[in-house]
């Protein structure tokens, strides 16, 4: 659980100034501060709600609120066919508890590091996984209440936002390590460019799956070069 | 403005489908089986979800203003430099804040 610790710390830097831009966010898109607290702590979901703020402001009809969480919250169905093979030996209620908390940061933290292990399901993983789940969940909570309460207070000039991507390019830059990862990467930015003019931030799911092929593709052809 | 109803409402949608989206997998994994390939081309879904984040607040591109330049990409570019170098998550947030923060003011 300490190695999960460790690891979270930059993650829970970038989760910490994360959950204060969404508090303030939703905030000042009209939410009363209890709808707001009840927002984060219900949905757990920061690019989901921040996604559907504008929608609730112009009282866009609810299935499409809906509709937009769910393919933000995409990313989340694929995470848990990676996790699942190291946790399928658990209850059902602490799978749900696993499912629910899962985060960004812990996945991300966690494939890199057990993806290729052989033994699926030990001790040490199940520690590790809650040794990023659980401070993130603190860290989120405490820092997206206390972006509610301030709320209108931070100045927009010192463009606090720019923190939080600055603190999600130090999670992303170490993964960047192998030849299929840099095409990975340089073909989800380049689809994620062009995707902005994609409504309901749909370039976001069309970068992720074209970074996937390019990567893959990408293994095949070294490992072909290798042959 | 909105109804506490309404907003009520459109809370309890998005807490569903965070539940469904998450822990959907954990629960019905076993009758969902997938290929070891599948699985190791999800490795590369993390760094291209964080990529695919990242990028529309370095290079903003809407359809009113088209692609646009952002003082950001300079000052994303400036931490990635010191982060090769010092390996650093603070220093990373530090000097992409302070090279945002001069170009603005210099550069208007």
């Amino acid at each position: 659980m300490l190695e999960g610790l460790t690891a979270m710390r930059p993650a829970l830097i970038a989760t910490f100034t994360w959950g204060l831009v969404t508090g303030v966010a939703m905030v000042k898109s009209g939410l009363t501060e209890s709808m707001a607290i009840a927002m984060t702590l219900l949905v757990y979901a920061g690019s989901a709600q921040l996604t559907s703020l504008p929608l609730i402001a112009s009282g866009a009809p609810l299935w499409l609120i809906f509709a937009a969480g769910c393919v933000v919250n995409v990313r989340f169905i694929i995470f848990g066919a990676a996790l699942h093979p190291f946790f399928r030996h658990l209850s059902w209620p602490r799978r749900l508890a696993l499912g629910y908390f899962t985060t960004d940061m812990a996945f991300v933290l966690f494939i890199p590091r057990f993806g290729d292990a052989r033994v699926r399901g030990t001790r040490e993983q199940l520690w590790f996984f809650l040794g990023a789940i659980v401070p993130g969940w603190f860290a989120w909570q405490s820092s997206s209440i206390l972006g509610v309460v301030l709320g209108a207070s931070v100045p927009t000039e010192w463009a606090l936002e720019f923190a939080a991507v600055l603190a999600l390019l130090a999670i992303t830059i170490p993964l960047v390590k192998t030849r299929p990862m840099v095409m990975a990467v340089v073909c989800a930015g380049a689809v994620a460019w062009v995707g902005q003019l994609l409504p309901l931030r749909l370039g976001l799911a069309a970068a992720v799956i074209a970074g996937v092929t390019a990567g893959v593709l990408a293994e095949k052809a070294l490992a072909r070069g290798k042959a | 403005m909105n109804t506490p109803e309404y907003v009520g409402w459109a809370i309890a949608l998005l807490f569903l489908c965070s539940v469904i989206c998450r822990a959907g997998y954990m629960l019905l994994g076993d009758y969902l089986p997938l290929s070891e390939g599948f699985r190791r081309a999800l490795r590369y879904a993390p760094a291209a979800a964080l990529t695919a984040i990242l990028v529309p607040d370095m290079l903003p591109w809407t359809l009113e203003h088209g692609p646009r330049f952002d003082y950001r990409l300079i000052a994303g570019i400036v931490a990635i430099l010191v982060f090769l170098r010092t390996r650093s998550t603070v220093m990373v947030i530090v000097s992409g804040m302070v090279a945002l923060w001069m170009l603005r003011w210099m550069l208007g």
